[in-house]
């Protein structure tokens, strides 16, 4: 069974590392991630792997921030359905509704744990067992 | 919760590695917009990368559960948010800001060591909220002729107390000075009056009336007292200002040398005269940057000898009666007794007595040459000496002691005077005497050649920008005895009526001398208004010009029978 493969774009190294610990515990152990350091970088990985399942996308970022990357998905019409969740700070609600409206799937916000980082991967369902190019 | 508790705890190294360069850059942008804001420069173009970059260390410190810091960029967050909405602030906020990027930079460094409990940050967020509060309540008043207000952006703020009252200012400190000179110039006017009516006394008639004045003489100089006192009360700043510019140094001068030093703060509250404070940067910084080069050993070395590898500076203040004391203190190898006793020989500067005592050896490295280094590092500040250190400390009014104990430290301690009163002047030297004329009644210095001189009816002459002003030996009005002819320089004097010339020996240069009071008991001298400690620890007076002016007639009259 061909693990399932995530998708990260954030501009912070200390949060690949994070996500990387995250994506190898309980049942996410095994995941394959992606790692993208700027919204230009995630887009670039997100139209050539279309085996990823879902994707964490940083709100803040340079070069194309999170509102910007979810913009241009829509107007790629990208794989649409597959989910991505938006990762911001408890004091830009404002930015979360414009990224719901965008076409992100659900929003986190920061700080979170590995655990609530789960329990998103389950309720997508894109844990293990779920594949890619729905 | 703590790191380790915190569910991304193991990553606290990849933390540090990521969020410290970038409170370094926080740091950096902070101290620039505080010279921006000094030259009253908005600096907008860096507030909006400030803000995303606090943004990042705030998220990334409540990811690792480091809440004190979360806590604490946040609060910078904010204050950056304020300030980039007020400009008006901008002037009196640079260093509160500088500290709390200070802190930040501090606190994240210690992140895996030694987690921040929270009362630092804590403490500073109730400053900078206090800040922002009084600043909420700004009461901008229009401060009249905008040709006479200062370069500085700020203005007066105001904070409201629970009745509805202002009870705290801000007030722009330029404002403090102009308020201080102008009280200078009111003793010294009065200190002629009292002069005056001392003469006139025994040579009026009108024996009641004297008595009257001399009450109200007596009423006016009480409270010219209480007006200085509290004048001087409004001028006291926390130190905390001037110490939080240390960290940053001391780790980067730690880190060249494979140094582990650790900068401990106390006293930060206690509050001195801002001319004080002012002056004071730069010895401090000299004596800490001494520490971590010369004082502390290398973490090698440190371990060989039984100590802890991370060294300890401490940097502490506190308040003795109308003395403020300042110590700087270092665990590390201590000063050499034998090595300054030694050079002091070759210098030629040795202590007379056959043994002397270690207060009086260490007495020693405050003159000039005698630092102990042989080779002065490029980084060790400007390659200047302790004997500089110890000049702008008594220039200051204060004085410098240090203490060591071989292997175990050293121990600078510097005691100033709570408030100090500043006077720019002219030094000049009279024979063997150095005076301070004050540089607001000196309009030109000459070079003078003795044909210059012209005898009119007895009286010294001086041909100056085509007008014919008298010229006085000041040799002869101070009492010292001198001819005419014999000086080279004329400093020209103004005054209400017309310009004169005071002969001197030599211009020493223009120093903004400290104003000491002379003390009643002693009396005054003729013309002298004040006296102050020059840099050698010396007295020298300050000149009265108006009270000059008088006594040049008196020699005069004197000079014609």
């Amino acid at each position: 069974m061909t693990p399932p493969t995530f998708l990260v774009v954030d501009d912070s190294k200390l949060h690949h590392q994070m996500y990387g610990l995250a994506f190898n515990k309980g049942e996410l152990s095994g995941s394959r991630v992606l790692h993208a350091y700027d919204g230009r970088e995630g887009f670039a990985l997100y139209s050539t792997h279309p085996e990823i399942v879902m994707v964490f996308l940083d709100l803040n970022m340079p070069e194309m921030n999170g509102l910007e990357f979810l913009a241009k998905r829509r107007e790629t019409r990208l794989r649409p359905e597959t989910p991505i969740v938006l990762v911001t700070t408890e004091d830009s609600p404002d930015d979360e509704a414009r990224g719901l409206a965008a076409g992100a799937w659900a929003y986190l916000r920061k700080p979170f744990t590995p655990a609530q980082l789960e329990a998103l991967v389950a309720k997508a369902g894109a844990g293990n067992g779920a594949r890619g190019t729905r | 919760m703590s790191a380790q508790e915190n569910p991304f705890g193991e990553l606290i190294r990849e933390y540090v590695a990521e969020c410290l360069p970038l409170a370094e850059a926080v740091l950096e942008r902070c101290l620039r917009l505080e010279r921006f804001w000094d030259h009253a420069e908005p600096g907008d173009e860096l507030l909006l990368p400030l803000k995303g970059e606090l943004h990042t260390l705030k998220g990334n410190s409540a990811m690792m559960g480091l809440t004190a810091i979360q806590g604490l960029a946040h609060g910078l967050e904010d204050l950056c948010g304020k300030l980039t909405l007020l400009p008006q602030l901008r002037g009196s906020a640079g260093s509160l800001l500088v500290r709390g990027a200070g802190l930040l930079v501090d606190l994240i460094q210690e992140a895996e060591t030694a987690p921040a409990t929270g009362s630092e940050a804590d403490s500073y967020l109730a400053e900078a909220r206090q800040f922002l509060e009084s600043a909420e309540t700004v009461t901008e008043r229009r401060t009249g002729d905008r040709r006479s207000t200062d370069r500085r952006t700020t203005r007066d703020v105001g904070e409201i107390g629970q009745d509805g009252a202002i009870t705290t200012l801000r007030v722009d400190s330029a404002r403090l000075d102009s308020l201080l000179e102008a009280f200078g110039e009111v003793m010294i006017a009065q200190a002629g009056m009292r002069e005056s009516m001392r003469a006139l006394a025994p040579l009026s008639r009108s024996v009641g009336e004297i008595a009257n004045l001399e009450l109200s003489a007596v009423a006016l100089e009480k409270t010219l007292k209480r007006l200085e006192g509290a004048l001087m009360q409004t001028r006291l700043v926390p130190i905390a200002s001037v110490f939080g510019r240390f960290n940053r140094r001391v780790r980067d001068l730690a880190q060249d040398r494979e140094k582990k030093v650790r900068l401990e703060v106390a006293g930060g509250e206690t509050r001195l005269d801002k001319t004080v404070i002012d002056r004071l940067s730069e010895p401090l910084v000299h004596l800490v940057t001494n520490a971590v080069i010369h004082g502390i050993e290398p973490a090698a070395e440190r371990a060989q000898s039984g100590k802890p590898q991370e060294a300890r500076i401490t940097l502490a203040a506190r308040q003795q009666s109308d003395r403020v004391i300042l110590t700087v203190e270092d665990d590390g190898r201590g000063l050499d007794p034998d090595r300054i006793l030694m050079k002091a020989r070759a210098l030629g500067v040795a202590p007379t007595s056959e043994s002397p005592t270690l207060e009086e050896i260490y007495a020693l490295a405050f003159l000039p040459g005698l630092s102990t280094e042989d080779q002065v590092s490029s980084l060790s500040g400007r390659g200047v000496g302790l004997d500089v250190v110890a000049r702008s400390i008594r220039a200051l009014g204060g004085t410098v002691q240090v203490t060591s104990e071989p292997g175990r430290g050293t121990t600078f301690v510097l005691r100033l005077p709570l408030t100090v009163a500043v006077l720019p002047s002219l030094l000049v030297s009279v024979g063997q005497e150095r005076y301070a004329l004050p540089l607001s009644d000196v309009a030109e210095t000459v070079r003078m050649a003795p044909d210059m001189i012209h005898e009119v009816a007895s009286r010294g002459m001086v041909l100056w920008r085509g007008a014919v002003i008298p010229v006085s030996d000041a040799g002869q009005v101070l009492g010292l005895g001198g001819q005419l002819r014999g000086r080279r320089y004329c400093v020209v004097l103004r005054s209400a009526a017309r310009h004169r010339g005071l002969l001197v020996d030599r211009l020493l240069g223009h120093e903004e001398v400290v104003v000491k009071a002379l003390d009643p008991v002693l009396g005054r001298p003729p013309g002298v208004s004040a006296a102050t400690i020059l840099g050698d620890g010396k007295v020298a007076c300050i000149l009265d010009t108006v009270r000059l002016a008088d006594l040049h007639g008196a020699e005069l009259s004197a000079s014609r029978h």
